[in-house]
């Protein structure tokens, strides 16, 4: 090899450091491209809105002066192997202060633990898959920098439940699909039915696997077994063959399932056939409060578009930007570990569009991953398929939202 | 049990075994020319179907979205012959096989970059909403299917029996030599069958589209059962995909339905095994009598 291109190689690294310290790093990862890329791009996009606003107020005040976040971008494409890579390389960068993102469960599992390893501070967003979190309780681990804001699939699972309870249903059909997502689903929903004393009979279990069109076999035999409601853990087009498939054989009752029902490909491919579907949402793509406006505006202005492709993602990203900056403020600093620290203690309130953060995490115990998870059942709401866009199921949700927003 | 409920079933999964018949006769057309076939034949089909929404989203009526998209078919299934087939035909190789997978491939990842890896719903103009047929629900896109799949196998057999050009098809398949000593170019008669091969696949995308959504993926499923359907029928039987592709789809649904959806795959592959046993040239196949 040519001795100047190692030399200036080699200046290159020590060059580098010297520019660090008048920014704050923070690294965005998830899928852009394929097909659970309306999360990911959402959560980017509501993410760098928020640090726009941050940046464009000058900065967060560390120390004497104010510093600028700025932005790594990393596309995981889905991929748990993507995913690992990229982990690694953020873990091995001396001045990152830390990492929001990740839409995949399964890209958490490969990737966070090099992370962990040089307790670098991630907030997880919006993946929902409950081993993100238990992964660390059941291994024991005494003290963790990674943190979620989304609302898990314990949540979602106990909701879906709830809300067939609710309908006054008895007999329910659970439909998932093949993949460890839709199993563990499975599983989550069979686990709340026993929790909330057995009041549903799973009178049909059916699987089907991704790329399958047609469903009338599952629907035929949750219909002949008496379904009332079918509940369904699955991704946007397989859940959008499910609902065509239920409109032409005339079954009229209630598809519930976890938050995926929102994505724009379930939206989009079921067409009206969606309408009156429920799913537990973290946020809703209407502006019910000024701050709730102004977040959507900004949004619809920045990236030219109508509909966020998901608005769920999109506002957590959002949040977590200002859980993140609000933590920064408060250690003074923007060594990660510090970050960690005070993110655990946070003493003030954070004004975010989804709901007020007040101390929303807490110092890690290795008996109950809770405290690293910012979500609990009230924060999250029934949301409802209607022509295209998702609404509040509930008006009583959106009563309880104004009025808390307005405290 | 309930018989509508069976009939049911057996509708539905024999209107899928349609399509599997119409990818399957794509098969045919060119295994009987040139006995090659294209297994690239199922990105053909999602090449097509993203090209006629291409078409459709910049306002094309719809009934030339149909002519566009035929023709781009067509014209994909001659690329595939000149690219993949003639030369390694010529060469009288079996290169053939890696060749059209290759060019499947390169499809499959050109389709990703210019389209993007999503699932989008297809418009048409007929109502998906379901119609009531003694107790059994078909919708309006399934009875398209049908009579689509029908029109364009019934189109390309008639040419095949009652024109001159087709039948050159039946020459060059019983005596490739023969039938250019009597004047057939056999290269332009193969020319011919991957065209209409194309043409084929590209019918299959826009009459399924509307039901399945066209996403890079689509056909990968399609492909496989559409190769069983083939293979059991055997590569030079003409209507007997139909039958057969009616059969393996009725047999899936009610599969699925009496021993579970986990099972669903499993009838196509034992059809597939027994029809190879005892069956290899297919079961409307006629046996090749090899003179020494």
């Amino acid at each position: 090899m040519n001795k100047t291109l190692i030399a200036t190689l080699l200046l290159g690294m020590f060059a580098a450091p010297a520019f660090a310290g008048d920014s704050i790093k923070i690294a965005l990862t998830g899928p852009f491209s394929g097909g659970s890329a309306p999360m990911g791009t959402s959560m980017r996009d509501g993410a760098k809105l928020a640090i726009n606003e941050i940046n464009a107020a000058g900065g967060i005040s560390v120390g004497a002066k104010k510093k600028k976040i700025e932005i790594i971008e990393r596309d995981d494409e889905a991929k748990n192997e993507r995913g690992a890579l990229i982990a690694q390389e953020l873990a091995s960068m001396d001045d990152l202060s830390g990492v929001i993102g990740t839409v995949n469960t399964g890209v958490v599992l490969a990737g966070d633990k090099h992370l962990q390893e040089k307790g670098i501070t991630k907030i997880i967003t919006p993946a929902a898959g409950s081993a993100s979190m238990t992964q660390w309780s059941k291994a024991g681990a005494k003290d963790v920098s990674i943190f979620r804001f989304a609302a898990h699939d314990g949540i979602q699972s106990s909701m879906v439940v709830e809300e067939a309870i609710n309908q006054k249903f008895t007999k329910v059909a659970i439909l998932h699909d093949a993949t460890n997502y839709g199993a563990s689903g499975h599983d989550d929903l069979v686990d709340q039915i026993k929790k909330q004393g057995n009041k549903l009979e799973v009178v049909a279990t059916e699987k089907f696997n991704i790329g399958d069109k047609d469903m009338t076999a599952q629907l035929l035999s949750a219909k002949t077994h008496g379904a009332q409601a079918i509940l369904i853990w699955g991704i946007g087009p397989e859940m959008a063959a499910v609902s065509n498939g239920m409109a032409k054989l005339g079954m009229k009752m209630p598809l519930i399932g976890g938050w995926t029902l929102s994505m724009s490909n379930y939206i989009d491919n079921a067409g009206k056939n969606g309408n009156g579907t429920l799913m537990p949402q973290t946020f809703i793509e209407e502006p019910i409060t000024p701050k709730v406006k102004s977040f959507i505006d900004g949004y619809h202005k920045t990236y030219n578009v109508t509909r966020i492709p998901s608005p769920v993602s999109a506002a957590q990203g959002y949040d977590a930007v200002y859980l993140f900056a609000a933590a920064i403020k408060q250690a003074q600093s923007d060594d990660t570990h510090k970050i960690k620290a005070a993110l655990e203690d946070l003493k003030e309130p954070v004004k975010g569009v989804i709901a007020t953060w007040n101390h929303p995490f807490s110092k890690w115990d290795p008996a109950n991953e809770q405290t690293h998870e910012a979500f609990k059942r009230s924060d999250a709401i029934m949301g409802k398929i209607m022509d295209g866009h998702v609404v509040f199921a509930n008006n009583a949700d959106r009563d309880r939202l104004i009025k808390n927003a307005s405290k | 049990m309930n018989m509508t409920i069976i009939a049911q079933m057996a509708v539905s999964g024999a209107l899928m075994g349609m399509v599997y018949a119409l990818i399957a006769y794509g098969f045919q057309l060119t295994y009987a020319t040139s006995k090659s076939i294209n297994f690239g034949q199922g990105e053909l089909v999602m090449l097509s179907a993203f090209f006629s929404l291409t078409l459709l989203n910049l306002g094309a009526p719809y009934w030339l979205m149909v002519i566009g998209g035929l023709l781009f078919g067509a014209a994909m299934g001659l690329v595939v012959e000149r690219a993949c087939v003639r030369l390694a035909l010529e060469q009288k190789s079996e290169g053939w096989i890696l060749l059209t997978i290759i060019f499947g491939l390169l499809g499959f990842s050109a389709a990703e970059n210019i389209w993007g890896r999503d699932d989008r719903p297809f418009p048409s103009p007929i109502s998906s909403d379901a119609l009531d047929f003694f107790g059994i629900s078909i919708t309006g896109l399934e009875i398209a299917v049908a009579v689509g799949v029908l029109a364009v196998m019934g189109v390309i057999e008639l040419f095949k029996h009652k024109t001159l050009l087709g039948k050159a098809f039946a020459a060059v398949s019983a005596d490739r030599d023969a039938a250019e000593l009597m004047g057939i170019s056999a290269t332009k008669t193969i020319m011919l069958s991957y065209g209409l091969s194309g043409m084929v696949a590209a019918m299959a995308g826009i009459l399924i589209s509307p039901i399945t959504t066209v996403g890079p993926t689509m056909a990968s499923a399609l492909i496989l059962k559409a190769f069983s359907v083939a293979v059991v029928a055997g590569l030079d039987s003409g209507f007997g995909v139909v039958v057969i592709g009616i059969c393996l789809g009725a047999l899936e649904s009610l599969t699925s339905f009496y021993l579970g959806s986990g099972w669903r795959e499993a009838p196509g592959l034992l059809l597939l095994i027994l029809a190879l046993a005892v069956r290899p040239n297919g079961v409307f196949g006629k046996a090749n009598i090899r003179k020494v």
